[in-house]
C-alpha cells in the first residue's frame, strides 16, 4: 500500500498570521465557509502545527514574527509544504523595504508555492493549495530546516529563550 | 456461542465502526451548515496520512500515555459490550482519561496542561452522573452487569426517562461537543492534552476519539432493553440529537458546565434514582 497517496487526501492546514492586515486571513476563513468549503477536500484549518501538513503564512514576515514563523516552521513534522498567500507573503508587497520587514516569507523559510493578489482571492488560495498537494506528495520525509535564523537558543536562569535570535544573527538589520 | 459472536465482533470491530461513525458526522454536520462535507472514509484518509509522517515525540512517556489510552479506553470498551459490571466499565473509562490526563500534565506545553485540567473538570461533570445512572439500573434490574440490562425484557427506558435525559445532558461532555467541549476548545487550547501529540503517536489519541463514539452509543443502547429496534432508533435520535446541539449551541466556560452538570442533569438522574428506590 502506498500511504504516500493519502497525503493528498487529507492535508491539514496551519494558518500563520506574520503581520499582515488581516485581509488574507479573512480569506483563508472564507474557504472554509459555505460557500467555497474546502472541507470536502478533507482539508481541516488544526491551528497546531504538530499535526498539520501545509503551512499557509499571510503578512510580511515582521521583526516581531520571523522567530515565531521558524519555530512553527521546525514543529511540524515532515512532509510539509509552505504556501504563501497574498502580495505581502511573496514579496514584501506594501511593506517592502519598511525597516520593521525584510520582504517575504521566503527569506526565512523554503517556499512551495507563491499565491498573488491583495488581497487573495479564494479561488486563488484553493488552487495554491492545490499546487501544493502535487508538491507534498512527491516529498520525502527528510528533515526541512529553515534557510537562515538557523542558531541555538539561548539558555537564561535555566529558561530556553528564543527571542531575538535573528537580531543576533542579522545585527545590520536590527 | 452466538450470544457471544456479536459482541466480539463489535469489539474488535469498534474502531472501525467508530471511523465511520465519525465519518458520518462530519457529513451530516456539513450539511447542516449547508456544505458538502468530506467523504464517508475521510478518517480513514487521516489515519492513514498521519502513519506516513515523520515520527517526532516529545518525551516516550508522554507517547505511551497516549497509546495506554487508546488500549484502556478499548479494554473498558469491551467489558461493556460483554455485558460487564457497569461499576467496573465507568471506572475503566476514568481510568483511560485519567491517562490522557497524565500524558497532558507531562509535558511543559502550557496548552497541554490547560487542557489537562479541563478535562478533569469534565470528569468531575459527568462521572457522578454516570455512577447515578449505574446505580439505578441495579434498583430496577438487581444486579450491576450490563448484560442483565441488555436482556431486560422490557426498555429499561419507560422505567427511567430522566436518567435518559440526564444522559443526553452530559453526552456532550463526554464526546467533548458545544457546548459543553471546554476540554477540546479547538479556538482556545487547540486540543487541549492532544496538542503535543503528533504522527502516528496521536493516531491513538485520534482513534481513541472513535472508541468514545462506540462507547457512548451502546450506553444509549442500554436503555433500550433487549428491544433491538427501539435501542437503534434511540441511537439515531442520539446522533442527530448531539450533531444537531454541537451545530447550534456555543461553547459555555468550565464553571457554567459544572454547574449546569452538577444541578441540572445530576438532580434528574437522582430524582429517577429516588423514583427507582420507592416505586
Amino acid at each position: 500500500m502506498n500511504l504516500a497517496s493519502y497525503r493528498k487526501k487529507s492535508p491539514w492546514i496551519l494558518h500563520y498570521n506574520a503581520g499582515g492586515c488581516n485581509g488574507c486571513d479573512i480569506e483563508i476563513l472564507a474557504c472554509l465557509g459555505p460557500k467555497y468549503d474546502i472541507e470536502r477536500f478533507g482539508m481541516i484549518n488544526t491551528g497546531n502545527p504538530k499535526q498539520s501538513d501545509i503551512l499557509l503564512v499571510t503578512g510580511p514576515v515582521t521583526k516581531r514574527s520571523r522567530e515565531r514563523l521558524v519555530e512553527i516552521y521546525a514543529q511540524m513534522p515532515e512532509p510539509k509544504v509552505v504556501v504563501s498567500c497574498g502580495a505581502c507573503a511573496c514579496t514584501g508587497g506594501v511593506f517592502r523595504g519598511m525597516y520593521n520587514c525584510e520582504g517575504g516569507v521566503d527569506q526565512y523559510i523554503p517556499v512551495d508555492v507563491y499565491v498573488c493578489g491583495c488581497g487573495t482571492r479564494p479561488e486563488q488560495i484553493i488552487d495554491g493549495v492545490v499546487q501544493a498537494l502535487g508538491i507534498l506528495e512527491q516529498k520525502t520525509k527528510a528533515m526541512e530546516v529553515s534557510v537562515r535564523l538557523q542558531k541555538e537558543p539561548l539558555k537564561e536562569e535555566g529558561q530556553i529563550n528564543r527571542r531575538n535570535i535573528a537580531d543576533q544573527i542579522k545585527p545590520a538589520l536590527s | 456461542m452466538n450470544d457471544l459472536l456479536i459482541p466480539v465482533l463489535l469489539i474488535l470491530l469498534a474502531p472501525l465502526i467508530g471511523g465511520l461513525v465519525y465519518g458520518f458526522e462530519r457529513i451530516i454536520k456539513a450539511r447542516m451548515q449547508r456544505r458538502i462535507g468530506p467523504p464517508l472514509l475521510q478518517p480513514f484518509y487521516d489515519f492513514l496520512k498521519l502513519a506516513d509522517k515523520r515520527k517526532m515525540i516529545v518525551h516516550s512517556a508522554h507517547a505511551f500515555l497516549g497509546i495506554m489510552h487508546f488500549v484502556s479506553l478499548w479494554f473498558a470498551l469491551a467489558v461493556l459490550l460483554l455485558g460487564g459490571d457497569l461499576i467496573l466499565v465507568i471506572f475503566l473509562h476514568l481510568l483511560s482519561t485519567s491517562l490522557i490526563i497524565l500524558a497532558g500534565y507531562s509535558t511543559r506545553s502550557i496548552f497541554s496542561h490547560l487542557g489537562a485540567n479541563r478535562t478533569a473538570i469534565s470528569i468531575l461533570a459527568y462521572e457522578p452522573v454516570l455512577i447515578i445512572i449505574a446505580v439505578s439500573i441495579f434498583m430496577l434490574t438487581g444486579s450491576f452487569d450490563a448484560s442483565a440490562a441488555f436482556n431486560w425484557d422490557q426498555p429499561l427506558l419507560y422505567k427511567m426517562p430522566l436518567a435518559f435525559i440526564a444522559l443526553l445532558l452530559v453526552l456532550p461532555i463526554k464526546l467533548k461537543k458545544s457546548p459543553f467541549d471546554v476540554a477540546e476548545a479547538h479556538q482556545e487550547v487547540t486540543g487541549g492534552v492532544e496538542i503535543e501529540f503528533s504522527g502516528i503517536f496521536f493516531e491513538a489519541v485520534y482513534t481513541a476519539k472513535w472508541l468514545d463514539y462506540v462507547f457512548c452509543y451502546t450506553l444509549v443502547f442500554l436503555f433500550a432493553g433487549n428491544n433491538i429496534l427501539l435501542g437503534i432508533g434511540l441511537m439515531v435520535f442520539t446522533f442527530f440529537y448531539l450533531n444537531a446541539l454541537d451545530n447550534s449551541s456555543a461553547r459555555v466556560n468550565y464553571k457554567q458546565m459544572l454547574r449546569f452538570s452538577l444541578t441540572v442533569s445530576f438532580s434528574l438522574a437522582f430524582i429517577n434514582l429516588l423514583i427507582n428506590i420507592f416505586t
